[in-house]
Order: C-alpha cells, then sequence, then structure tokens
C-alpha cells in the first residue's frame, strides 16, 4: 500500500495533524518515530491517517530537530498517547505537554537514558531495580485497590491490572502491560525482506496471516512487486480462515467468564478443527510461513479445497448452534447485556478498531476501507452493532463468521477458476511503504523503511489490540469487578502484540 | 453413664467415616458427569483423592503478615464439616441426635473462621472472598432456617434425625416438592456451586468460596478442599433424608443430587454477583408457599 508522506518542520505537527484528522474524520493509525541521525538527518516522529475514501495512508514526518522533543497531540487526539509515549521510550525524544507522560514500554528495571531503537543504543544493557512504575489509583475513604497480575492464574500473557474499588465496584483500572518486550523491531533492522519475515510470522499467534500480509503488502510496494491473481485469492482465502479460527475460539472463550462451561465445550473443539484444518493446509497450525513476500508459499490443490470446505462446514452449524444456545439462555443474556460498554464517541476517539469499534456502531473495516486482495469482489458487508457491550461484541462475531464462512465459500469456488502462479519473483525494496490488513481483532498496520542495499532500516507494527487495549480501562468503569473477565474476554486484547 | 458415651461415640465415629471417605468420590463424580455432559473425557472420578493426597504432602506456605487465625481457620472449617457429618443422621434415625439449629450454626461457625483465616492473609482477594462469601450466607442461612422450619413444624422436633423417619405418605404432597426444590437451591449457594459461584474457575475477580483459598496451600489447602467436600455430602444426605422418600437408599438420593448438580452446572451460567439475592428470594418464596400449603 502505498504511503504518502508529508515532510514538516515539528513545529507544524499539531496544526498538520488537526488538518490532517479533520475532528476523527481520519483516524490515526499509528506514530512511530525514526532515528535517520546515520543518513545525516535527525530523529524523525511520524504520524499516519487512513483516507478510507480515496484508500490511502498519508503521513506527517516531522523532522526533530536540538530540542529533542515534539508536541503532543494527545489533547487532540486521544489515540496518539500511547504511541507518543511508546516514542519517549525508544527515542528519548519528549512528547511536550503528554497528558500521561509514564514509561509505557520500558519498565523500572529499566536503566535510564537508554533508548533501543536509537540507532547507538548499546547492545547489552543491565536491569536494574528501580521505582515501580506509579499506578494510577484512586485513594478516600472506603476504597481500596485490588492488584491482579502480572503473573495470572491461567494460561496467559503477563500484565499487571490495578483495580481501584469502592465495594464491588470498580472505580477505576490501571494497566502495566509489555512486560516482555521482545526488541523484534531492533532485531529486523539490518535483515533483509525475507529474514525479516520469520520473525514478523511470530509477533503474535492469533493474527499471523493478517500481520504478515501488511508486511508483505508494505515489501511488495516498496519493492514494485506484483502479485497474481491466484496468490491474491489465497491470500484472502487464509485470510478469513484466520478469522474464523479466531472467532470461533472468541466465541468459545467469552462464556468462560460466566462459567458457562457448554458453550466453551463447542467453541474451543470448534476451533480446534479449525487449527487442523489451517495446518493441513499450509503446513503450519498457527499459519506460519504461508505468506511470503511476493505471493504465497504454497498452493491449494483441489483436494485442500474439498477438505477446508468441508471443514467449514461443519465449523458453521457450530457457529449456529452457538448463536442459538447463546439467543435461549436467558442467564447468559442477563451477563453480557449491558456490561463493559464502550461508547460510540470513545471508540472514535481512540480510534479503535476490529470488533472493539464495530460493536459501537463505528465501521472500521481495513477490507471494506481499502479493498485490498480480492475483496473488492466479494461485496462484504460490515457488520456492526450499536450499543457497544458485551451482548454487541458477541453478536458482530457471529455476524462476521457468516459473512467470513460465505466469503471463504465464494473463495474457494473462484479458486476452481483461477489456475496460475501463486508467487513471483520480489523485486529489491526500496524506500519506505506501509500495508494493512484486517485480522480477527482489527486492522493490522506495518510500516517499513528500507537502506539502499534492500535492508530494513526501520520497521513498525501496529497490531489491531494495540490501538484497543486502551478502550478496556473506559469499558469496565461503572461494572462490578467480577465482570472484568467477562467484559475482558469480550475484547480479547494480545499482549503479545504490545511486546513487539 | 461412660458406656453410653463410648458407644454414642462409636456410632457417631461410624457415621463420619463413610462421609469422609466417600466425599471426595462424590465430587469427582460430580467432575466426571459435567465433563461427559460437555463431551470430554474428564479426569477419573478418583481424581480427588489423588488432589487431596497432593496437597496433603506438599509444603505449607506462610505469609509473615498471618496469625494463628490462618492456621486454626481450615482445621476448624474441617472439624465442623465433619460435625455435620456426625449430625445428619443416616445410619439410624434413633442415635443420631443432631439439632437442626445446631447444625445450621456449626457450618456457619465453619464459614465465619474460613472468612476470618482468608482475610487474616491481608489480600485483596481474602477481602474480597470474604466479604462475598458473608454476603452469601447472609441470604442463605435464613432460607436454611426456614427450611428447617418447615420440617420442624410438620415433625414437631427439631432433631434431624425424628425429621428423617419416614412418612411415605407425604413426599408427593406439594410442601415437601416445593421444599425439595427450594432446598436444591439453597443447597447450591451454600455450597458455592453454579449459579451463585463457579468451583471449577481460574477467574479469581469472580470467585467466591475459591477466592478464600488462594492463599493457602499444602495441608491446610487439603482441609479446606476434603471440608468442602463433606459440606456438599452432607447437605445431599440431608435433602435426600428430608425430601425424597426413605425406601430409596441413600448412596441413590446422593448419587442422584450429584448428577443433578452436574447438569446444571453444564446448563446454567454464573449470574451476577448482585443478582443472587434474586436467586435465594425464589427459593424463600418456594418455602413461604410450602409452609402455606402446610397450613392450608
Amino acid at each position: 500500500m502505498e504511503l504518502h508522506i508529508k515532510e514538516i518542520s515539528v513545529g507544524e505537527l499539531l496544526s498538520e495533524a488537526k488538518a490532517f484528522s479533520e475532528g476523527g474524520k481520519h483516524p490515526l493509525t499509528a506514530m512511530f518515530g525514526r532515528d535517520e541521525r546515520s543518513a545525516g538527518g535527525s530523529f524523525a516522529v511520524y504520524a499516519v491517517f487512513e483516507f478510507p475514501e480515496s484508500r490511502e495512508l498519508r503521513g506527517l514526518k516531522a523532522a526533530v530537530g536540538e530540542s529533542m522533543s515534539f508536541p503532543s497531540l494527545s489533547h487532540l487526539i486521544p489515540a496518539a498517547s500511547w504511541f507518543e509515549r511508546e516514542i519517549q521510550d525508544m527515542f528519548g525524544l519528549k512528547a511536550e505537554n503528554h497528558p500521561d507522560p509514564r514509561p509505557l514500554v520500558l519498565h523500572e528495571n529499566f536503566p535510564q537514558g537508554v533508548h533501543p531503537l536509537r540507532k547507538d543504543a548499546p547492545k547489552e544493557i543491565e536491569f536494574i531495580r528501580g521505582k515501580h512504575t506509579h499506578m494510577h489509583t484512586v485513594s478516600g475513604e472506603g476504597t481500596f485497590q485490588v492488584p491482579v497480575g502480572p503473573i495470572h492464574a491461567g494460561i496467559i500473557e503477563p500484565g499487571h491490572f490495578r483495580f481501584s474499588q469502592a465495594g464491588e465496584s470498580m472505580l477505576q483500572l490501571d494497566a502495566k502491560l509489555f512486560y516482555t518486550h521482545r526488541g523484534l523491531e531492533k532485531t529486523m533492522e539490518g535483515k533483509t525482506a525475507l529474514e525479516a519475515l520469520p520473525i514478523v510470522e511470530r509477533i503474535c499467534g492469533a493474527c499471523t496471516a493478517a500481520n504478515t500480509w501488511s508486511y508483505c503488502q508494505a515489501v511488495e510496494t516498496a519493492s514494485g512487486t506484483a502479485v497474481t491473481r491466484r496468490a491474491e485469492i489465497l491470500r484472502t482465502l487464509v485470510l478469513e480462515i484466520e478469522r474464523i479460527t479466531n472467532h470461533v475460539g472468541d466465541l468459545g472463550n467469552i462464556p468462560a467468564g460466566v462459567g458457562f462451561s457448554f458453550a466453551v465445550s463447542i467453541g474451543t473443539r470448534a476451533k480446534e478443527m479449525m487449527m487442523r484444518l489451517q495446518d493441513s493446509l499450509t503446513g503450519n497450525r498457527f499459519l506460519r510461513g504461508f505468506f511470503v513476500p511476493g505471493g504465497t508459499a504454497r498452493d491449494f490443490a483441489a483436494e485442500d479445497c474439498a477438505q477446508a470446505a468441508e471443514v467449514l462446514r461443519e465449523v458453521e452449524k457450530n457457529v449456529l448452534d452457538l448463536e442459538r444456545i447463546f439467543a435461549q439462555q436467558d442467564g447468559f443474556q442477563d451477563r453480557v447485556r449491558t456490561t463493559g460498554i464502550v461508547r460510540n464517541k470513545t471508540a472514535r476517539d481512540l480510534a479503535m478498531v476490529g470488533v472493539g469499534a464495530r460493536a459501537s456502531g463505528y465501521a472500521h473495516d481495513s477490507r471494506a476501507d481499502f479493498g485490498y486482495g480480492v475483496y473488492p469482489e466479494l461485496s462484504l458487508k460490515v457488520v456492526t452493532e450499536n450499543s457497544g457491550d458485551v451482548a454487541a461484541r458477541i453478536l458482530v462475531r457471529i455476524g462476521e463468521l457468516k459473512e467470513s464462512f460465505r466469503l471463504a465459500f465464494a473463495l474457494l469456488e473462484m479458486l476452481e477458476r483461477e489456475h496460475g502462479e501463486h508467487r513471483t519473483e520480489l523485486g529489491m525494496p526500496r524506500g519506505e511503504a506501509a500495508g494493512l490488513s484486517e485480522s480477527a481483532r482489527g486492522s493490522s498496520f506495518c510500516y517499513v523503511a528500507f537502506d539502499e542495499e534492500g535492508r530494513l532500516d526501520r520497521i513498525f507494527v501496529r497490531s489491531a489490540s494495540y490501538a484497543n487495549w486502551p478502550a478496556l480501562p473506559i469499558a469496565v468503569q461503572g461494572d462490578i469487578i467480577p465482570d472484568f473477565p467477562l467484559i475482558n474476554k469480550s475484547f480479547e486484547l494480545c499482549y503479545a502484540c504490545l511486546d513487539r | 453413664m461412660m458406656n453410653e458415651i463410648g458407644f454414642l461415640l462409636g456410632v457417631k465415629l461410624l457415621q463420619i467415616l463413610p462421609l469422609l471417605l466417600l466425599a471426595p468420590l462424590v465430587a469427582g463424580i460430580i467432575n466426571k458427569v459435567k465433563a461427559i455432559l460437555q463431551k470430554r473425557q474428564g479426569a477419573s472420578i478418583f481424581q480427588e483423592y489423588f488432589d487431596l493426597y497432593k496437597w496433603w504432602r506438599r509444603e505449607t506456605i506462610l505469609t509473615p503478615y498471618t496469625s494463628y487465625i490462618f492456621i486454626l481457620a481450615p482445621v476448624l472449617y474441617l472439624l465442623t464439616s465433619l460435625m455435620g457429618a456426625a449430625m445428619v443422621g443416616y445410619l439410624d434415625g434413633s442415635f443420631a441426635m443432631g439439632d437442626a439449629f445446631i447444625f445450621v450454626c456449626i457450618l456457619a461457625l465453619g464459614r465465619f473462621f474460613m472468612t476470618l483465616g482468608s482475610m487474616d492473609s491481608a489480600t485483596a482477594f481474602g477481602g474480597m472472598g470474604s466479604s462475598r462469601e458473608i454476603y452469601i450466607s447472609v441470604l442463605v442461612e435464613p432460607a436454611v432456617m426456614l427450611a428447617v422450619l418447615l420440617n420442624a413444624s410438620r415433625y414437631g422436633s427439631t432433631t434431624l434425625s425424628r425429621m428423617a423417619i419416614d412418612y411415605g405418605h407425604i413426599y408427593f404432597t406439594l410442601p415437601t416438592v416445593l421444599a425439595c426444590v427450594a432446598f436444591f437451591l439453597i443447597m447450591l449457594a451454600e455450597n458455592c456451586r453454579l449459579p451463585v459461584d463457579n468451583p471449577d474457575t481460574h477467574l479469581e475477580l469472580t470467585m467466591i468460596h475459591e477466592c478464600m483459598t488462594l492463599e493457602y496451600s499444602g495441608r491446610l489447602l487439603s482441609y479446606i478442599h476434603l471440608g468442602s467436600m463433606i459440606r456438599l455430602v452432607v447437605f445431599l444426605v440431608l435433602w435426600g433424608n428430608l425430601y425424597l422418600p426413605l425406601a430409596i437408599p441413600l448412596a441413590v438420593k446422593v448419587l442422584l443430587g450429584a448428577l443433578l448438580i452436574g447438569l446444571i452446572e453444564t446448563l446454567v451460567n454464573k449470574m451476577r454477583l448482585f443478582k443472587v439475592r434474586i436467586y435465594l428470594s425464589a427459593a424463600v418464596v418456594l418455602l413461604m408457599v410450602a409452609f402455606m400449603a402446610e397450613a392450608w
């Protein structure tokens, strides 16, 4: 996908961003920093906006001068908050006037003054024992705090949640995440597009196809490689299969928050069927190794397609069962309705993506907005709900599953008619480009910048969970703490997507 | 006199032992029923014995902030459960002399100490668990009392064993059927089963009873779990004795109760915490209607 960059000075950032955003009409996709000092430049701050009406991504690039700071956009665009905090941590550039300038990615054990994404950052660092990051809490008579994590009872990733309580009511939630930062973006610097590919695939186990596809889009744009139609159909099909896998898994996981074990069983079994299908189609349960810049690593034979259709029909039955069970179970409806509400305004302000956005009536969907792959031919229906509660997020998933089954069957038919190569030679990537692809959780954005030798100078990946995490503390307000697991599961946010 | 006391103690011991030994089996059966209904293979019905043995052998870790209450609580919890087992009277009505009010009070005593013990660790979860447990018990205990009074008014005695004497013809009358259903609802709440509490969850924020056990480990944890299992069986025995015909063997009645619990825990989900009072008022209303039907 083409990325149109407008170079500005740091002083203009605020006014230009305001003009680009047009009062939230164009959501902020990402902000990230770049160290261009070795090429005679300086540090730069990028802000990328989506322009769905013209199907393009437009970016602002502000060169940061001697002051090593840039004006914070968070007051204007709340979605900028996390990105700016990350730039502060990773590049040591100060976001002036930021409403919440606490460190985000680097915790107290990281030595002061070391900013990993600077090109001259030391390779080895020694972790320290620092003062704990301040957590936002509420104080007053009768209030207390409930600390949860970073180590949890279930087999999930680390994250610390600090609840400020008055009895069972949650007054405030502050989350400390990014515990297992892996330095993937740093690791990929200096690698070729193909060398970096396995790393991109491993950012997240649930959104492999979406993350990798947006990376492939970026690399293909940067190298001017055209992908064959067969490859586009295969990619679209696999992305929908990944969406089905995630959505049925989520439909099985959400009832676990209310101890509804029968639904959990159905969802878990259906998800396993999908993962086995993924394994037999692509050679990996997590779809790793399928997407390659220039096309796909494998092609599907007719038997593969027949098997896929069979499994999909079986899973579709399970989904319809779940839909019926959810609708009939009054006790379940009582739990999910009016729980964990995200208002439409909140979703837009935070530039939420995916199911989280669409359940609040915000029809944000990269498949429809940017029409990559063969989506324009499929007349995709974007499923939205307006209530913004857990029930809405369940309904959106069910609606999207039905749509994904329809797309998958249509794509399987298209594969029968379309014969041709599934992979083309990848040219030498140069310059910068971006990619955008819709995972089950929302859009996954990837920015790449290559040097003269075709090696990555900077890669930035913002997967869907990054955009939706900040909505969780807002969604829980006004609910009671025993409802938190349910609300949390209804977003199904990923920690690994943050720990890049 | 001494002989008499010795004899009574012997009988009590005989009463306690089978419940003590079989309680984990009942818990295992419930889990197996749930697994089968959820199309899972599930663990062996003897799994709870292995778990208890595992906890029994393991080291107990105490935080430096705990006092003697923390250690005392699980022991008292187990002991009161055993006392409850001694009082339900299933061997022979004439020897078991449990008074219904004392029975309820003894179980409440165990629960009281558990809530103290869990608060003693001064963790957020311990306090949360205690608060919720008390909230539930405040609602449950009047309902239990009402159920007991219904039987007391019928038999003219508050002795549990007297109540269990078969009156053949009364089992299929309206008051008995209503009370049977109501007592089962109360039992689910009292023993922290779905839809009030979820015994299987790892989600600490949603827990009630399990929340109180989070700080416990090793042998103390095995006491709590064994105590809970015995309590459940004690209630199942009481339910079977009071509301199902005496002609049915007790083991069958307990098994039936276990099957029902397994079925319910598969079919329903946990209700909102603050709606538990509505659930328990339903049980109380059923009992009131039973009272009216009885008087009429």
